[in-house]
């Protein structure tokens, strides 16, 4: 028996590995690197055939055309880095992958290993 | 909030007497239930308790107050030795990182005396530049760029060399101190080997080698049921003729008991 998708959410994973605050932005941001991790060989592969120029001109339009009616879940570029303590999606600091008042937050509590007040 | 005393367990209203004046630590354990638990004060320099049925006599205590340190204890005072290398060819480059220096300088250190009881000539510990990472962010959650904070990461660095080190003494050296890794400190090795002047001559010999096998293999690609079907013709003949021979047996042997 296939498993049962949901109408609405047809991406959404069904174990959700995620160890992090939850809301609904970061749980779609979650379906959004799973499905883009899934077709990745897929979306390379019609990138490698379109690039190719010693490939049939028709071969290749027919991949330019297939990578663009891709669902846009599949994209990597709709990937957006969330802090993992408040699913904020702006200010986000790379380095511990929080925003910068959670950063704050918790490098004052002493929670960021090596991370002080600067003085300088 | 505090729960109500009569909820509280009589066991944690013993934390807030006092048993004793000794040291907090001693205190603290006694009342963990660890009774027999001594002093320290009472110990002398080797560690060894005296025991309080007797004291030792006079002469045997200073005997043994003036016993010399083992050497190996009396190093652990004094700075890592260190073996001088003969040929001085880096073979592995190991760095130590944290964000304290106590616990780098400790483990640097521990590194140092590993490598000499390895056997193996080590450099350092050379200290690095340290690598300071610093964020700005503003104080509120929301708007208010005008007032912001600082935060800074401090990284300290220690490179240790080993030269002329055998490779698995080395690889023996790194397992060992991964095993007994210092919280805090992270650790990157560079390792390098050295070959003999021959080694293009011994790779031809094994890419020659490894082609022959190849070949053999390719040979049969291909071929696996035609190669099946014979060797199966083969069987069957072998077996065959067997059969004959087995089937012609009994007749000669009845022949004879006739």
């Amino acid at each position: 028996m296939a498993p049962k998708v949901s109408k609405f959410a047809p991406f959404r994973s069904k174990k959700l590995d995620l160890g992090c605050f939850v809301n609904t932005l970061v749980l779609r941001d979650h379906t959004k690197r799973k499905v883009f991790e899934k077709v990745e060989p897929q979306r390379q592969a019609l990138r490698y055939i379109i690039r190719n120029t010693s490939l049939p001109q028709r071969m290749r339009a027919q991949a330019q055309l297939q990578l663009t009616q891709m669902h846009c879940y599949t994209r990597p570029t709709q990937i957006k880095n969330r802090c993992i303590m408040a699913g904020r999606g702006k200010g986000i600091l790379g380095d511990f992958r929080m925003s910068r008042f959670q950063f704050r937050l918790n490098a004052l509590a002493g929670n960021i290993p090596g991370v002080k007040k600067a003085s300088w | 909030m505090a729960a109500p005393s009569y909820s509280r367990s009589p066991f944690s209203l013993l934390k807030r007497i006092k048993l004793s004046q000794s040291t907090p630590l001693l205190a603290q354990a006694r009342r963990a239930g660890l009774a027999n638990v001594k002093d320290e004060n009472q110990t002398n320099a080797f560690g060894i308790a005296p025991s309080s049925s007797q004291p030792l006599p006079p002469d045997v205590a200073r005997t043994i107050e003036t016993l010399p340190v083992p050497r190996a204890v009396q190093a652990m005072y004094l700075r890592p030795l260190r073996r001088t290398p003969k040929y001085g060819l880096p073979v592995c480059n190991l760095q130590l990182r944290s964000y304290s220096v106590r616990n780098l300088d400790f483990f640097a250190d521990f590194a140092m005396r590993a490598a000499y009881f390895l056997n193996l000539p080590a450099k350092g510990p050379v200290p690095l530049p340290r690598i300071i990472e610093r964020w700005t962010v503003p104080r509120s959650n929301f708007a208010h760029k005008k007032s912001q904070e600082n935060f800074e990461r401090r990284t300290c660095r220690r490179l240790i060399q080993i030269q002329d080190g055998n490779p698995e003494t080395v690889q023996l050296w790194l397992a060992y101190l991964e095993k007994r890794g210092y919280h805090g400190v992270g650790m990157k090795a560079n390792m390098w080997e050295y070959e003999g002047l021959d080694l293009a001559k011994r790779m031809d010999r094994e890419a020659k080698e490894m082609q022959y096998g190849v070949e053999q293999e390719f040979k049969r690609l291909g071929l696996a049921d035609e190669h099946g079907q014979e060797l199966k013709k083969k069987v069957q003949n072998l077996l065959g003729a067997t059969a004959e021979k087995e089937r012609q047996k009994p007749e000669g042997l009845s022949d004879v008991s006739r």
